[in-house]
């Protein structure tokens, strides 16, 4: 019995996000006009691209209500291992699977170490993160690789279009089209939530929790790489800094967009990426500094959690109780015994 | 008779477009133990909850010892001297049951950085239990202790405030045993000496007649009757009729003519776990109920985990038609055709926050996915829907998240989990836990149904339960099996048989 109906649904959420994307939209347009331009829309949608991948591995964790906190140091060992194979001279392709298995193998290392150890998830991957952000600069003492990227095909990523837009852009659909078909149309989609939302439960269900923790992990750090490697294929060279940028946009997307829609899910987290990103590519052709842009966005996201929460909801509406000098209203919908 | 300690008079609560409560006349006098029955969704949860500050009443007034009090939280009831022990009692888990039971008021001080002066607090904690004779370590931490001693450790935290007039216990016993409820009735007989009057909530109708000095009923949010228990003794008042407002039958379903036993689907042969229990044998038979009645710490709930694989006994052999088995997770036993019903539906049989739809098909993901990848949702759906209409699951919807449904309901849903799983073997661990009358006699007719097309234990520190709905009861105490004569157990005996481990006493 659905008494109260707190949070508005599904669709006044959809039109939420749609007004915001205007707002958004319409105020960087105001103060510079060029943000609706062919260059700023294309920039828009490439650093959609490497933000939204991050921010969907990130999902997966969040799912199974874990954190993640490796994806900047993952990011750069990741983006070194793959300009070294490239500037040995190996194909593009070599690369890819290079880096994806060695984002993968430290995923599983973390995973592991958290599902099947019990060890906290936040240390553990602060730890395996840490490592690999050190073992970056394996390579070249942390020298910038750039041999071979122009012939090998890398750039093709980024500058090659199809149908009138960037091949990173479809790319990016392609996998949140998959994902989602996993998460939300699958049973691996519905024992990975079932694993998030109440593991002992799961566990009596038949579903393997442990293994779906470690899936996450994986999982997170395969599109980690992936994400990285639109990052080389736009500036043409990998630094160990490459990556740094990714974490925080990831969460920011992932959990606001769990604010406005409810929960989270494959599309919450795009509605959320598509946000951000607007946001921090408006302040950067507003020649805002990131240190400012980086603060303004986290502001954002805080502000977003609180405004959409139900919690936040019952905090206010006790306020309300000063003014109005009557009863607080209870949302806790449990009353029915 | 004096002025009651506690009178409420048309006291109305409004939800959204539900009336919970409606005009609600209620009184508890001085130094008495008034039971406050009703079926789930009567309005006693949210009555209690006005009570004890935590919402607010829409009309209406609230008297305490003749003065008028209007509550805007828990503090300002428990100020007025109504403390109250929750039905699922929120502890901090890492703390220890002596800093639980004096949370935030661990000292007479008012500064921040009042000291606190761990011994007369120690002090205070022993005397308090003295009152209490339930062997109580109050050093260990709260998530180490059993239910049983979270219960009583709430029980001091509520009573530990000063002048309370008024305690509050919400099915206190739903967890305990029945040596366990005994003392917990002597602590509350010796409250009640020293003037503390109290309303206690239960859905165990003869503890009314075994501890209370008076009840009230509810239904459909509105209290329908007061009596003292002796009237009702006198009356031959059935407290059943008056919760439901019709005459009921046995609760209990009587066994189908003609239903046979079939084949063996589970023999224990030397089942044994260190610690816990040793050396079951025990068989179990399609077209029967199979009851075990065990107290907490008889090793029954760990025996009934053991065959599930969530922790693997050690000894003995376990076979399951006709195939020897050694389950080490909950998800060999459920291919090999094991369901279990859990005691904690809330922790352990359902995702709270999740719709039936979501929860139904979650032990069987391979029949929702028809085998492949793809879940089948619209078959899904159709399953689930079916399944909880022959339930009766109410309110009927799909939808809802499950943590809205009632104790019985919840109850319901995890064994539409079951039933979605089509397993031969089905264990129950006390399933009627927390489920009021109407829901429970549903519940036992599930189990009988079940029977007929797989063999059926049901585990329970309820003897009554036990010897009501199985066709064959065996007992267990501190971890041994005891078994009846060739006659089977009477009530009495079954009861004698768990509390003490042997038939004669």
């Amino acid at each position: 019995m659905k008494l109260l109906s707190p949070l508005p649904s599904i669709w006044g959420r959809a039109l939420v996000f749609l007004l915001l994307v205007v707002l958004v939209a319409a105020g960087f347009t105001i103060a510079e006009p060029r943000y609706l331009s062919h260059a700023s829309l294309s920039g828009i949608a490439r650093h959609m691209a490497a933000n939204g991948l991050a921010a969907l591995g990130l999902t997966f964790v969040v799912v199974v209500r874990k954190f993640d906190l490796s994806i900047a140091g993952v990011a750069a060992f990741t983006a070194m291992t793959m300009g070294a194979v490239i500037a040995a001279g190996y194909p593009l392709w070599a690369a890819v699977a290079i880096g994806i298995v060695t984002g993968g193998l430290i995923g599983m290392v973390s995973g592991v170490a958290i599902s099947r150890f019990g060890m906290p998830d936040i240390v553990t991957t602060i730890a395996t993160g840490s490592v690999c952000a050190g073992l970056a600069f394996l390579y070249t003492g942390g020298r910038s690789i750039f041999q071979n990227f122009f012939t090998s095909g890398i750039t093709d990523l980024n500058d090659a279009r199809f149908l009138g837009l960037g091949v990173s852009l479809w790319f990016l659909v392609a996998v949140y089209a998959a994902a989602w078909f996993v998460m939300h149309r699958t049973r691996t989609g519905h024992a990975f939530y079932a694993a998030g939302e109440n593991p002992v439960a799961a566990h009596y269900s038949g579903i393997q929790v442990k293994n779906y923790v470690v899936l996450a992990y994986v999982l997170c750090a395969v599109c980690t790489v992936l994400a990285v490697l639109l990052i080389l294929a736009e500036s043409g060279n990998a630094e160990t800094n490459k990556g740094a940028n990714l974490m925080m946009p990831a969460y920011a997307g992932v959990f606001l967009g769990a604010a406005m829609m409810a929960g989270t899910s494959v599309l919450a987290t795009f509605a959320g990426i598509l946000l951000i990103t607007m946001l921090l590519d408006g302040f950067s052709l507003l020649g805002v500094p990131y240190y400012y842009s980086d603060g303004v966005v986290s502001l954002i996201l805080l502000m977003g959690v609180v405004a959409f929460s139900g919690f936040a909801r019952n905090w206010a509406s006790s306020f309300a109780v000063f003014f109005r000098g009557s009863g607080r209203t209870n949302n806790k919908r449990e009353w029915q015994e | 008779m004096g002025t009651p300690i506690l009178q409420a008079s048309g006291v109305s609560k409004r939800f959204g477009p539900v009336m919970a409560l409606t005009g609600v006349d209620f009184r508890v006098e001085a130094g008495e133990i008034h039971a406050l029955l009703g079926i789930n969704g009567a309005g006693k949860s949210t009555f209690i909850k006005i009570l004890s500050g935590i919402i607010q009443k829409d009309s209406g007034s609230i008297r305490i010892a003749g003065k008028n009090v209007h509550f805007r939280g828990p503090n300002d009831a428990i100020g007025a001297g109504i403390a109250t022990v929750q039905q699922h009692p929120e502890l901090v888990p890492d703390m220890s049951g002596l800093d639980n039971i004096f949370l935030g008021r661990e000292s007479a001080g008012r500064s921040l950085f009042a000291r606190v002066d761990r011994q007369a607090l120690e002090k205070r904690a022993k005397a308090l239990l003295a009152r209490f004779s339930v062997p109580l370590d109050l050093s260990k931490p709260v998530a180490q202790m059993p239910a049983v001693e979270r219960e009583a450790v709430a029980v001091l935290q509520a009573i530990a405030s000063d002048d309370i007039k008024v305690l509050i216990l919400d099915e206190p016993t739903s967890t305990l045993t029945e040596v366990e409820r005994e003392d917990l009735f002597r602590l509350m007989r010796q409250l009640r000496a020293q003037g503390i009057s109290m309303i206690y909530i239960t859905h165990q109708l003869e503890e009314v007649f075994a501890i209370a000095d008076s009840f009230s009923v509810f239904r459909n949010g509105t209290c329908v009757a007061r009596m003292s228990v002796e009237e009702a003794r006198r009356q031959d008042q059935s407290l059943a009729t008056l919760m439901l407002g019709e005459e009921i039958g046995d609760v209990f379903p009587a066994r189908p003519e003609g239903l046979e036993i079939g084949e063996t689907v589970l023999s224990l042969k030397g089942f044994g776990s260190a610690g816990a229990f040793r050396n079951i044998h025990l068989e179990a038979r399609k077209g029967e109920v199979v009851g075990i009645f065990g107290l907490v710490g008889s090793g029954a709930e760990e025996l009934a985990k053991a065959v599930y694989g969530v922790q693997p006994a050690e000894e003995g052999e376990m076979v399951l038609k006709g195939r020897t088995l050694a389950p080490k997770s909950p998800r060999e036993a459920l291919d090999a055709g094991i369901f279990l019903v859990p005691g904690d539906r809330r922790t352990e049989g359902l995702t709270l926050t999740r719709s039936p739809l979501f929860n139904v098909p979650l032990a069987n993901l391979k029949r929702a996915s028809g085998g492949g990848w793809m879940l089948r949702r619209r078959q899904v759906r159709q399953d689930a829907s079916e399944i909880t209409r022959a339930m009766a699951l109410h309110p009927p919807s799909l939808t809802t998240a499950a943590s809205d449904f009632s104790g019985g309901n919840q109850q319901k849903l995890v064994l539409a989990k079951g039933l979605y799983r089509e397993a031969d073997l089905y264990i129950f661990v006390e399933p009627t836990v927390g489920v009021d009358i109407g829901a429970r006699a549903k519940i036992y007719a599930l189990i009988r149904e079940l029977s007929l097309r797989a063999a059926v234990i049901v585990f329970s520190s309820d003897c009554d339960e036990v010897n009501g709905v199985a066709d064959r009861t065996i007992a267990m105490h501190k971890g041994r099996q005891v078994d009846p004569g060739p006659e089977g157990f009477t009530r009495d005996q079954l009861l004698m048989a768990g509390i003490m481990g042997e038939l004669h006493a």
